[in-house]
């Protein structure tokens, strides 16, 4: 029998007491550290996507311990919450391997990937979390959901709602992710595609959101909502209750340690296996359906950087070979739309997620930080992750892919004030929901390229 | 003096490694050589954190050594502090460009790795800083800042749904009356100069380097205003 969710309550009240600061540098740090130095990790820059299933393997052995000497931590508390080595192991041999988004005709299934697998990547579109002023929530989102070639749909926040500006933790919160979710339900009834699955109460930065959408009209049980860890190994209580609302009501929980490369486990192999020793610990205390991969680099944000694809790839791999579960990773450009850059990047990051085992979530442009994403890029993202599915891309001819897009990219995290790009209104033609001419030409223009670079089956 | 330069070398070569116990040994060592505490503070302390903080922007340092370097600091400068306010006396109160500064993610925000960057930046420039953590009510940011006698507040929220707690500090400190007691910088992703200025906040700064080079500004025109008032 798995823990029951009352068992990981008690063991945050009553755990060993650790300060914060002991936890993030004693702890975390200094164990992930020796870690790294008893498996002698590293990473090479020039291979993005790794070939060598000996290091996904330690990666994955080392997360596991990791994970079984640390357990996780209560902020709220101050205290260890510490896990027996045989319940971090069933958690694992109880991870779903097929998880129903959604209801009726416009239901998916998500799956455990393998590695060069096959089998098509769901599409998961929208920018997670993204600031929308109200007036484009609706333009934005229907800019995806319109898509054929999306699967499920997620959403940015409400800045405001009738003209009000949003505040966490006040009634405003509740009505502001109400909202959200009146949008994203009419507009999937616009596109014909009611029963489609979501990702969703992304206004909810407290709990209080997450709790007032537990309905049928809001997010139904078929969907998703974050329960997000804290960096690294954490949990608060309010997180805490963002699992327990579920437990009867029975949404799916997603997972979502965002482990910071060059943070707490320093460079990117020690910051790999604290994503592994993340999710095997999000099993218990998320009670994580699936998990959602978005590692993030320190300095830069994006999942776009060199270190962060690399983790993407590695945590995927060594989860694909060991303890296969869903994962979704996500695709957080530093580049906004009407940007060339935008679509190389997510190019690169579609070809590691899909060749490496995830299925594909985004995109969050211009970091997630404006309301600067279309579903443009999200339609690049689900064409190039089908293409190299289909194509059967080897792990190597993957790695030369995303080297070559690099080249083509690398220089927006050089750029004083990033890349962002055009907003929604500014990218689309409001009235017919089209791309604006430039846009899409660009559009039109990279995917030559990519044809080129070898994607010939991209259509 | 050769042997000056190799106790400041001891003390900066330790915050460079991070070793607390390293650091405070090479500062005792310096001063009981009659090392001037100012140049230990600036030619060994302030040249390690320089480094480190150099290293960490390339990318060859991460947020462990950070802290690291932060503890080493702090350990030092226990040790330093009662000689360097006798050197200060003596020079006639001229301080350096630092001072004491609150430092939180405000009400209801749990994203604290920007802040942390920047309260570490901080401290290895000499500031000495009370880090609040996260989800800290503005009411207990002013009181800490009132208690420790604080010359800035640093404010950070990266969710544009915690913002408006700044505003509510500023507006809080104006209806206290304290409003010219504290400078107040606010940061985070979403922040823009406009938004801080919007506020009434005295600024803004949008990575950890630029915060420190904010933070002294705001000290020296704060001591020109106190100055001016005092004339
Ligand atoms: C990591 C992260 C998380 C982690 C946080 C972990 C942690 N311990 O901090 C986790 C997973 C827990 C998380 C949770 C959530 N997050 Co979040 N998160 C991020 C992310 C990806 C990166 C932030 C970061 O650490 N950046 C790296 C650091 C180094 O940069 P920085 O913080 O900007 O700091 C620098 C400067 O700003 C400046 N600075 C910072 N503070 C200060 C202070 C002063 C005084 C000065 C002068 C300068 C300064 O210097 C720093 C160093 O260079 C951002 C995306 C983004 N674009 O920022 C989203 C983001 C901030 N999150 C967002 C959201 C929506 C959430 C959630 C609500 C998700 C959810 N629905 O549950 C929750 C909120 C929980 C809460 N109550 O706060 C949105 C916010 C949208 C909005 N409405 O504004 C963002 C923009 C992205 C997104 N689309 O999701 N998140």
């Amino acid at each position: 029998m798995i823990l029951s969710y009352l068992d990981i309550i008690d063991r945050a009240n009553n755990g060993p007491y650790i300060s914060e600061d002991n936890w993030d540098l004693e702890k975390v740090a200094m164990t992930t550290m020796k870690i790294v130095e008893k498996y002698d990790l590293a990473w090479n820059p020039e291979e993005i996507v790794t070939d060598d299933p000996g290091l996904a393997d330690t990666i994955f052995d080392a997360g596991l311990e990791l994970a079984q000497t640390l357990g996780a931590y209560s902020r709220s508390t101050e205290r260890i919450i510490e896990f027996e080595p045989g319940e971090l192991e069933l958690g694992m041999r109880l991870m779903p391997q097929t998880l129903v988004m959604g209801e009726g005709k416009d239901a998916r299934t998500l799956y455990a990937r393998r590695i060069m697998d096959e089998r098509l990547p769901l599409v998961w579109a929208g920018n997670p979390g993204a600031p929308h002023p109200e007036e484009l929530f609706v333009p934005a989102v229907l800019s995806w959901a319109q898509e054929p070639i999306v699967d499920m749909i997620t959403c940015g926040t409400l800045v405001e709602v009738d003209g009000r500006e949003v505040r966490t933790e006040d009634p405003i919160e509740i009505i502001s992710t109400r909202r959200e979710l009146q949008y994203l339900r009419q507009i999937l009834r616009q596109v014909g595609r009611p029963g489609m699955g979501m990702l969703a109460a992304q206004s909810s930065v407290s709990e209080l959101g997450d709790l007032a959408t537990a309905h049928p009209d809001y997010l139904r049980p078929c969907d998703a909502h974050l329960v997000p860890m804290l960096n690294e190994l954490k949990m608060d209580n309010r997180n805490v209750a963002r699992a327990v609302n579920s437990l009867e009501y029975g949404m799916r929980n997603a997972s979502l340690p965002c482990v910071i490369v060059g943070g707490l486990g320093g460079d990117a192999p020690g910051s790999a296996v604290v994503n592994v020793a993340s999710f095997i610990i999000s099993n218990l205390t998320c009670l994580s359906d699936y998990h959602l991969c978005h590692p993030i680099h320190m300095l830069h944000v994006a999942t776009t950087t060199r270190s962060v694809l690399w983790v993407e790839n590695i945590v995927q791999q060594a989860f694909a070979r060991n303890a296969p579960c869903i994962i979704v990773s996500d695709i957080y450009p530093k580049s906004g739309a009407c940007t060339r850059e935008l679509l190389y990047e997510t190019a690169a990051n579609a070809i590691v997620i899909t060749v490496s085992g995830g299925h594909l979530e985004g995109c969050g442009s211009a970091d997630g930080n404006a309301p600067n994403g279309t579903g443009l890029e999200a339609r690049l993202m689900g064409e190039v992750g089908h293409a190299v599915a289909r194509q059967g891309v080897s792990l190597q001819e993957a790695n030369a892919l995303v080297l070559t897009l690099l080249e083509k990219y690398e220089h927006v995290f050089e750029m004083p004030n990033g890349n962002p790009g055009a907003r929604i209104d500014q990218a689309y033609e409001l009235q017919t929901m089209r791309p604006v001419p430039q846009w899409e030409q660009m559009y039109k223009e990279v995917k030559t390229e990519l044809r080129e670079m070898g994607l010939v089956t991209l259509t | 003096m050769a042997n000056e330069q190799t106790y400041l070398e001891e003390v900066k070569l330790a915050i460079i490694d991070g070793d607390d116990k390293a650091s405070a040994v090479a500062t005792r060592d310096a001063l009981q050589a009659d090392v001037d505490p100012l140049a230990i503070l600036n030619d060994g302390l302030m040249a390690g954190a320089d480094v480190v903080g150099q290293r960490f922007e390339r990318g060859i340092f991460f947020l462990p050594q950070l802290m690291l370097t932060g503890r080493a600091l702090k350990a030092a400068m226990a040790i330093i502090e009662p000689r360097l306010q006798e050197r200060y006396a003596e020079d006639g109160g001229n301080k350096a460009d630092t001072g004491v500064v609150v430092m939180a993610t405000v009400k209801t925000d749990i994203h604290d790795i920007g802040k942390n960057i920047v309260a570490s930046m901080l401290t290895a420039s000499g500031f000495q800083v009370h880090d609040l953590g996260v989800d800290v009510p503005i009411k207990r940011i002013i009181a800490t800042a009132q208690e420790v006698n604080a010359n800035l507040i640093g404010c950070s929220a990266l969710l544009t749904t915690s913002m408006p707690f700044m505003r509510d500090l500023v507006d809080l400190l104006v209806a206290m009356g304290e409003r010219q007691r504290f400078k107040v910088m606010v940061g985070g992703a979403s922040v823009t100069p406009e938004f801080a200025e919007k506020i009434g906040a005295d600024g803004t700064a949008q990575n950890a380097v630029k915060a420190v080079q904010l933070a002294q500004r705001l000290i020296r025109a704060q001591r020109e205003q106190i100055g001016v008032s005092v004339r």
